[in-house]
């Protein structure tokens, strides 16, 4: 059972508040007018096809892309034009697309990476403790501590990047496709792993393409199409959409709006 | 049970201001994509839907007027394909063509959720006999409260064409204990009530819950204090919008705007620029989640003004007045909208060429709205054999009847009558006035 944001406390103010995004690539207009919010512990899916712009909110927020136009609060605090070490230290730390771990290096060194910026700050016990905790939430990874990242199987990696993330210690988790690539059971696996994370207190926002799996564990989304929201609501009223249905969980059509003409 | 949906109805208001933004802009992101109408209104005002940076924006936005519902009939403003819609409905409107409005099994459920707010808010719990009376120009919002009470769990008992006394046996031996009905029907109850042998106190009313016409104070307080219960009211739109969009609570001080599925903003009705706190302006409507039939600044016709500060019940959504009036010459007639024009059209049609002279007499008889249409006699429309008169006059009551659902009288009278009100034809004399 995963706590549904019916479950939340209103009165709670939002973790996380996107306002009139826009974002360009060269002159492509890759984010029109996005607005969207997170409250403290939700699982918030971003669907859509290819190119619709979900990863681009990713990488604005955690401020891998900086010359956006808008607005973003996290926990009050405008975070947008800060640099991506800044961002993390506020407590928001994404998991890219593709992993893209550390391949040369141990799983555990490719954890001990992710707790850089707390290194810094002298917080060793607290990171052990922390590592003792991605461990027990990945026991796989403990297994596998000293094996060299890049011979670890697709699944195994991808929680390996979750891993990583979590040692920052983020109240706020990006996952950028976490399915992708991989077999629909060890999908399922990550899903679920994605549900136990919330349950120790990780707010989170993912952006998959694997729309039904997403829905399936989060409490809201937000559909985009070329840049633009579309539609929003619970996961489950998304799910029961004629039009996300059409779109993304069957046909798996190219735009949200194909397939509407047959009728 | 106070809050149906209490999370949405006490959120608190910068949250609810974000909701709203986000919703909005989804909105005119598939108005846009989807509706010709609005595209075509928004590219001819050079507006991009990715403009609008707040929800303080949308007054850069056109309005739509009802006889645009009317323009784009029966289809054309719909923003999802037929196959996706599982509700159709159509009322008569104000203008020639019906309203036809579409739902999806969504806005279905949205319908249901708001107006189960409007119900839990006037009272009703899951052990609750809620019978609703309403005419059958009211019958989708019958329907919506049907569903509305279904949500809640209370027992209901649907609308139903017998007659007053019949309901009120229903009343008292099914032990109903919500009345859902008009302000007028109500009265009217309580008048047909003397007549019979029916005890008040024996009832197990203990609130009514009123639509369509605005309440009156005083109607409430007759028929709080004849049955020592809670009367509440809500508003809605009967061609376009079930009754939930805003609704009382407890403290009877105001109508909470569902703010979350509905924009609404008072608009002074000359200026058009937005009316202060307080101050009377016609009504524009937003919807914010509707996917089917999805309305951007539409002119409901019906004047009110916003309330500020915070209501004692909890709920953060914003208040409005009930409905003190209505633009232009529309008429609310037993809860359903009428426009003189269409009674003319009518007549027109029928008297080949000639327009004949009429006024619409409304007043009222055991508090119910009766209208009355007073005729100039005239050779074109009418013949010197009694059998062809009454055969016209029947075919008009008919048409009237069929095109606008109301039922009417027509009275011959002499030019001078018509002269005496000194109004143009198809003007109202209303004598309903109060109580």
């Amino acid at each position: 059972m995963t706590l549904k944001s019916s479950q939340l406390i209103w009165g709670m103010k939002l973790m996380l508040r996107v306002k009139n995004l826009h974002a360009y690539y060269g002159r492509i207009k890759a984010l029109d007018n996005v607005s969207l919010h997170v409250q403290p512990g939700e699982i918030v899916s971003l669907i859509g096809a290819n190119g619709a712009g979900k990863t681009t909110i990713l990488n604005t927020i955690s401020g891998l892309i900086r010359s956006v136009q808008g607005d973003i609060k996290f926990e009050d605090t405008k975070i947008n034009g800060l640099a991506p070490e800044r961002i993390v230290a506020a407590g928001i730390s994404q998991v890219p697309e593709g992993r893209q771990i550390f391949g040369p290096l141990t799983v555990l060194e490719n954890l001990e990476l992710g707790a850089y910026l707390r290194f810094k700050e002298k917080e060793k016990e607290a990171i052990a403790s922390d590592l003792d905790w991605v461990f027990q939430l990945f026991p796989r990874l403990k297994e596998r501590s000293g094996q060299v990242a890049g011979t670890l199987s697709g699944g195994e990696q991808q929680m390996l990047a979750i891993g990583r993330a979590l040692m920052a210690k983020p109240k706020l988790l990006l996952l950028d496709e976490p399915s992708m690539g991989l077999a629909p059971l060890v999908v399922k696996d990550i899903m679920n792993t994605v549900s136990e994370l919330r349950k120790s207190g990780v707010t989170i926002l993912m952006v998959e393409q694997n729309a039904r799996a997403s829905l399936t564990i989060s409490d809201r989304g937000y559909v985009l199409e070329t840049g633009r929201v579309v539609l929003q609501g619970p996961s489950d009223e998304l799910m029961n959409d004629s039009d996300v249905k059409r779109a993304y969980l069957g046909k798996d059509y190219k735009t949200f709006w194909e397939g509407r003409e047959r009728v | 049970m106070r809050f149906w949906d209490g999370e949405n109805e006490q959120m608190n208001r910068e949250d609810l201001e974000q909701v709203q933004l986000e919703r909005l802009q989804s909105t005119l992101n598939r108005a846009y994509k989807n509706v010709p109408f609005y595209k075509k209104h928004f590219d001819a005002l050079g507006l991009d839907p990715g403009d609008l940076g707040s929800v303080q924006d949308i007054t850069r936005l056109p309005f739509t007027a009802r006889e645009d519902l009317g323009n784009n009939y029966p289809y054309g403003l719909f923003a999802m394909p037929l196959r996706d819609i599982v509700r159709i409905s159509s009322s008569a409107g104000t203008t020639p063509k019906p309203v036809v409005v579409g739902y999806t099994m969504r806005d279905l459920k949205v319908r249901g959720t708001v107006t189960a707010r409007f119900l839990a808010a006037g009272g009703v719990v899951d052990t609750d006999i809620v019978q609703i009376c309403l005419d059958p120009g009211l019958s989708n919002w019958g329907r919506a409260l049907k569903e509305g009470a279904e949500n809640i769990g209370a027992s209901v008992m649907p609308m139903s064409h017998m007659s007053t006394l019949k309901q009120l046996l229903g009343m008292q031996d099914y032990k109903t204990s919500v009345l859902l009905t008009t302000p007028s029907y109500a009265m009217h109850m309580v008048d047909v009530m003397g007549t019979i042998d029916v005890d008040t106190s024996a009832l197990a009313l203990k609130a009514i819950m009123v639509v369509g016409e605005a309440l009156e104070e005083e109607t409430r307080e007759r028929l709080e204090s004849t049955f020592s219960i809670d009367v509440t009211t809500g508003y809605g739109l009967s061609d376009v919008m079930g009754p939930g969009i805003a609704f009382e609570c407890m403290e009877k001080n105001g109508l909470h705007i569902s703010e979350d599925h509905f924009l609404l903003e008072i608009v002074g009705s000359d200026s058009q620029a937005p009316s202060a706190s307080g101050e009377v302006g016609e009504v524009v409507l937003t919807t914010l989640t509707a996917k089917a039939f999805p309305l951007i600044r539409f002119r409901t016709g019906d004047l009110g003004f916003k309330m500020a500060g915070p209501c004692p019940c909890g709920r953060t959504l914003a208040r409005m007045s009930g409905i003190t009036g209505h633009t232009g010459e529309v008429l609310t007639i037993r809860g359903v909208k009428v426009h003189p024009a269409q009674i003319h059209r009518i007549i027109n049609k029928n008297a080949e060429g000639f327009s004949p002279r009429f006024l619409i007499h409304l007043y009222k008889e055991s508090y119910l709205d009766m209208t009355e249409i007073w005729l100039e006699v005239n050779d074109t429309l009418f013949s010197d054999e009694v059998k062809v008169l009454e055969a016209t006059l029947k075919n008009l009551r008919e048409q009237i009847l069929e095109m606008l659902g109301l039922h009417v009288t027509i009275r011959l009278v002499e030019a001078e009558t018509i002269d005496q009100y000194a109004k143009a034809s198809g003007g109202v004399v209303d004598e309903r006035g109060g109580l």
